[in-house]
């Protein structure tokens, strides 16, 4: 009989556990991200996407600009995954190259901005919260996230461009370099 | 007797629904608008230019149903937004609203487009309508149109009194649009939480249970303490991770990787890995970021199917050639974080 109560209590408590570790992040995260999400769409509407598409035209002549900026800026103002639509704005070469550094660049600067991901916030919040366990700031730790992922996002977005060469090769194509007038 | 054309009109930004075809014919020949107590919304000149529709002033006069063929309204999300798309008349909203308000599931993209602003309404053969020059055809299609339905004094009366907005309106419809677009962005908050967030959550806090309540916790932390303990596990974390081919199974939703974070998180909060190691952990359990993703997200960027069958391979590549550099610039970037 105790056998049965006490596996009674055990398979209970596997839910209690979780219970409890379900109302820490609803009462610890939910509000401050609801509060964070409101004022990034506000603004994201306010500013609305014509303006990042005029951006984006600018942006695609240099390296730096088509895997640092662009990629930040678009991830920021349309989140996942609508700044990989702006990758329209690329010749076709280069499609690839900017896909690399936007998903990675949807990813790094969710620290900061939760908007930008929020349906995969957990690669970064799941972490996050060790740090908050140990009565430590998160925000040190968003920041560098920010800053080595430009970097980081930045090589692999480059990278790409030999990768892609590489596969040109192996598969006998060669993609247009010059972006097409329609 | 007028010229009807058919028009087409987008969501604008921030907005949701769309894209509607609006044709007008002999009967259904009339645009009602029900906004800003009476003001005529931006909008309202190039639908009438293009379609020969006639204005209606919902606030003025009342118009048969069966005689719209179009109604625009400015509501925040409470209750007009639903009332013409429930009796399937086609709704444009100027303000950023989705589904919502007590009749948000007749709300449907085929029959209701906001934020809806000149720029968005172009003819329905294709021929689109330059933006810049969208000034100019609103002052000087004002005055046939005052013609042409002169007949129609109420009409014509409320668009000569709407020629110049009063300070007053144009105050008050700024500060609507900008509260009605913070209203919109927090029930978009809301309902990311819900429809997202909190399932996730969920989702994550049984298996938590699970995992803590069972004794799996203890075993799991023994293999992954070792692996994400150290710059030398993590690296292997890492390109394990970006193994092309692998690293596409591991993708979807990021499910695993935020498994993974999430018990990564619960080892340095025991202090059983160092909290500067979440810096690199963070790189490391993300290498094969989106490589389920390529085909998807280039189409999204409109490219041509030569282009996806490169890109697929070259991103997998380059996310197995870039992964351990990541990892190991974080590990650089770590010293000194806490």
């Amino acid at each position: 009989m105790d056998f049965i109560v006490n596996l009674a209590s055990g398979f209970m408590n596997l839910f209690n556990l979780g219970g409890a570790q379900f109302v820490s992040w609803v009462t610890g995260i939910i509000p401050t991200i609801v509060m964070l999400l409101t004022l990034m769409n506000a603004i994201i509407a306010l500013v609305g996407d014509e303006k990042i598409e005029k951006v984006a035209q600018v942006c695609t002549g240099n390296p730096i600009l088509r895997y640092m900026v662009l990629p930040f800026v678009s991830a920021f103002m349309l989140g996942n995954p609508m700044a990989l639509s702006i990758g329209k704005f690329m010749p076709e070469f280069y499609k690839p190259c900017y896909y690399a550094s936007a998903t990675y660049h949807c990813h790094t600067n969710n620290g900061l901005f939760p908007h930008i991901n929020a349906s995969e916030l957990f690669i970064w919040l799941g972490i996050a919260n060790g740090i908050t366990a140990l009565g430590l700031s998160t925000a040190p730790l968003a920041v560098r996230y920010l800053l080595v992922g430009l970097i980081a996002n930045f090589i692999s977005g480059w990278a790409t461009e030999f990768t892609t060469k590489l596969v040109e090769k192996q598969q006998g194509v060669k993609l247009s370099r010059e972006l097409k007038v329609k | 007797m007028a010229e009807y054309r058919s028009i087409r009109v987008e969501h604008g930004s921030g907005g949701f629904g769309g894209p509607l075809t609006i044709t007008p014919t002999e009967k259904r020949n009339k645009v009602m608008y029900i906004t800003g107590g009476g003001a005529e919304p931006e909008c309202l000149a190039k639908i009438v230019e293009l379609t020969g529709l006639e204005p209606v002033n919902g606030f003025k006069t009342n118009c048969p149903e069966e005689e719209l063929a179009l109604v625009i309204i400015d509501c925040g999300g409470t209750l007009r937004c639903g009332i013409y798309p429930k009796k399937r008349i086609p709704t444009i909203n100027v303000m950023p609203v989705g589904k919502s308000g007590p009749m948000a599931q007749f709300i449907t993209e085929d029959i209701y487009a906001s934020a809806v602003t000149s720029k968005q309404i172009s003819l329905a053969d294709g021929t689109e309508a330059a933006p810049t020059e969208d000034k100019k055809p609103e002052t000087e299609e004002k005055k046939p149109e005052g013609v042409k339905y002169s007949a129609d004094m109420k009409v014509s009366e409320t668009l000569a009194s709407q020629e110049k907005k009063s300070f007053v309106t144009v105050i008050g419809l700024g500060a609507s649009k900008v509260v009605n677009t913070f209203y919109q962005a927090a029930r978009d908050a809301i309902q990311t939480c819900i429809t997202t967030l909190l399932p996730f959550m969920g989702f994550v806090s049984l298996l938590i249970g699970i995992i803590n309540g069972s004794g799996f916790g203890d075993a799991f932390a023994s293999i992954l303490t070792p692996l994400a303990g150290n710059i030398g596990g993590l690296l292997i974390l890492g390109i394990v991770c970006s193994i092309p081919g692998l690293s596409a199974l591991l993708g979807p939703g990021a499910v695993i990787a935020q498994i993974v974070g999430t018990l990564v998180g619960a080892e340095i909060g025991k202090g059983n890995i160092a909290p500067q190691l979440a810096l690199p952990a963070l790189f490391a359990i993300n290498t094969q970021g989106a490589c389920d993703f390529i085909p998807v997200g280039l189409g999204l960027a409109e490219a041509e199917t030569e282009t996806i069958e490169v890109g697929v391979v070259s991103v997998m590549y380059s996310r197995f050639a870039t992964g351990w550099l990541r990892v190991l610039l974080a590990y650089a970037a770590s010293f000194g974080l806490y």
